[in-house]
């Protein structure tokens, strides 16, 4: 994930556009996630939660980078319509590679709308994190929260940090 | 430079299954605290069967109602990965572990799981194998040695790996193993002809190749873990 993360970010820094140098450097899938691997217009927890802002919902997944680090996902717990969630702390789980991670919430809220296709297609948190693997919808109690996560920039670099302090 | 990095083991022997259970999580709370370093638990269980978060009762084959008449416990935990049995002579492993002060993701996490249990395989001359997708564990062949079943809370790791040294066959008869139909599951004694040492020997040596694998600088042995062990029964 480090080399990927490094390319991504190199490339960006070169400004590089080619198609063969892009194939030089990693197979083309891996190339069009790692362009994509960090949203813009995304709000980052340091646990790898992502939360998109519209209005007066608030969407919340898990980053790219949290599913690679997770492998295949075949089993998503998440909370029910209308139960409240709060910062920091733990609202579901996910399993792969017969190991269960919580999810950490980003923001403090009431959840008005779960995912419901992971139920079935659990796969989607890897293939779709930041669109159709979305795994709730909730209403702010407290929109200054937002605030203190990161924004797509600083993501980047807490990620990169992240993969190379090891 | 970095910090030199060690684990602190604990050598429980037979423990209850709630037992361990409880005292992974005063673990959990006091490594997320950082009120003590990485730590390992490595004990075995009488016999037990688990399931894991998905609750897979279906890969039970007997009625609840009957596993006490065969001497077993049946516990449901958080843990990922299906249906499993612990018992006597299975050497059970669980690394109580900061994630990212080791700089692992879960699946790198449990890749280094199975690694340590590959790596211990080998000293027996037995080439074990990680499993395929979707079939996490280690294998000799078509057949498992070595589950996993791992929770990862707020960063920290509980639950672990069981390595068959010699454990009585038939429990698996009773469940559909991890939940995998068509495949065995084995063990060392069944692998290796070699002269198996006094399982204590056993047992170090498997917490030896976890420590190489996830890189620790010192393994320091806990000083008389039954002391916790009796708290533990003293808040009941």
């Amino acid at each position: 994930m480090a080399l990927r993360m490094w390319a991504s970010s190199t490339a960006n820094a070169l400004k590089l556009s080619s198609s063969a140098s892009k194939s030089h450097l990693l197979p083309a899938f891996s190339i069009s996630r790692c362009f994509s691997s960090v949203l813009e217009g995304l709000k980052y927890a340091n646990s790898h939660e992502w939360v998109k802002h519209e209005g007066s919902v608030a969407t919340i997944g898990i980053s790219d980078h949290a599913q690679d680090h997770l492998g295949e996902v075949v089993f998503v717990e998440l909370p029910e319509e209308k139960s409240s969630v709060s910062k920091e702390k733990n609202f579901g789980a996910v399993e792969s590679v017969k190991a269960t991670s919580e999810i950490i919430s980003p923001i403090s809220g009431e959840v008005i709308e779960v995912n419901t296709k992971l139920a079935d297609s659990p796969g989607l948190i890897n293939s779709s994190p930041y669109e159709e693997g979305w795994m709730i919808k909730v209403k702010p109690n407290n929109p200054a929260e937002l605030e203190s996560l990161m924004g797509p920039k600083e993501y980047t670099k807490f990620c990169e940090e992240e993969d190379a302090a090891h | 430079m970095r910090t030199p990095r060690t684990l602190e083991v604990w050598k429980l022997g037979t423990v209850n299954y709630l037992k361990s259970l409880k005292l992974q999580d005063k673990l959990v709370s006091e490594r997320k605290a950082n009120r003590i370093p990485d730590t390992l638990l490595s004990l075995q269980h009488p016999p037990t069967y688990t399931l894991g978060k998905r609750r897979t009762d279906h890969n039970l084959l007997i009625p609840e109602a009957e596993l006490k008449s065969i001497g077993a416990e049946l516990h449901y935990t958080q843990r990922g990965g299906d249906i499993t049995f612990h018992g006597p002579h299975q050497a059970i492993l669980y690394p109580i572990l900061s994630l990212r002060s080791i700089g692992f993701g879960a699946r790198s996490y449990v890749e280094a799981l199975e690694r340590s249990m590959i790596e211990f395989s080998s000293l027996y001359g037995v080439k074990a194998r990680a499993g395929n997708k979707c079939e996490t564990g280690v294998w000799v062949g078509d057949r498992k040695i070595g589950a996993i079943g791992v929770r990862i809370s707020s960063g920290i790791t509980c639950h672990g790996l069981a390595f068959n040294i010699d454990p009585d066959m038939k429990y698996f008869e009773h469940i559909v193993p991890c939940g995998i139909a068509d495949k065995e599951v084995t063990s060392l004694r069944r692998e290796t002809d070699a002269q198996l040492p006094s399982e204590e020997v056993i047992h170090e040596q498997l917490v030896t190749c976890l420590a190489k694998v996830f890189s620790y600088d010192d393994v320091v042995v806990k000083e008389d873990p039954s002391v916790i062990l009796n708290i533990l029964e003293d808040d009941d």
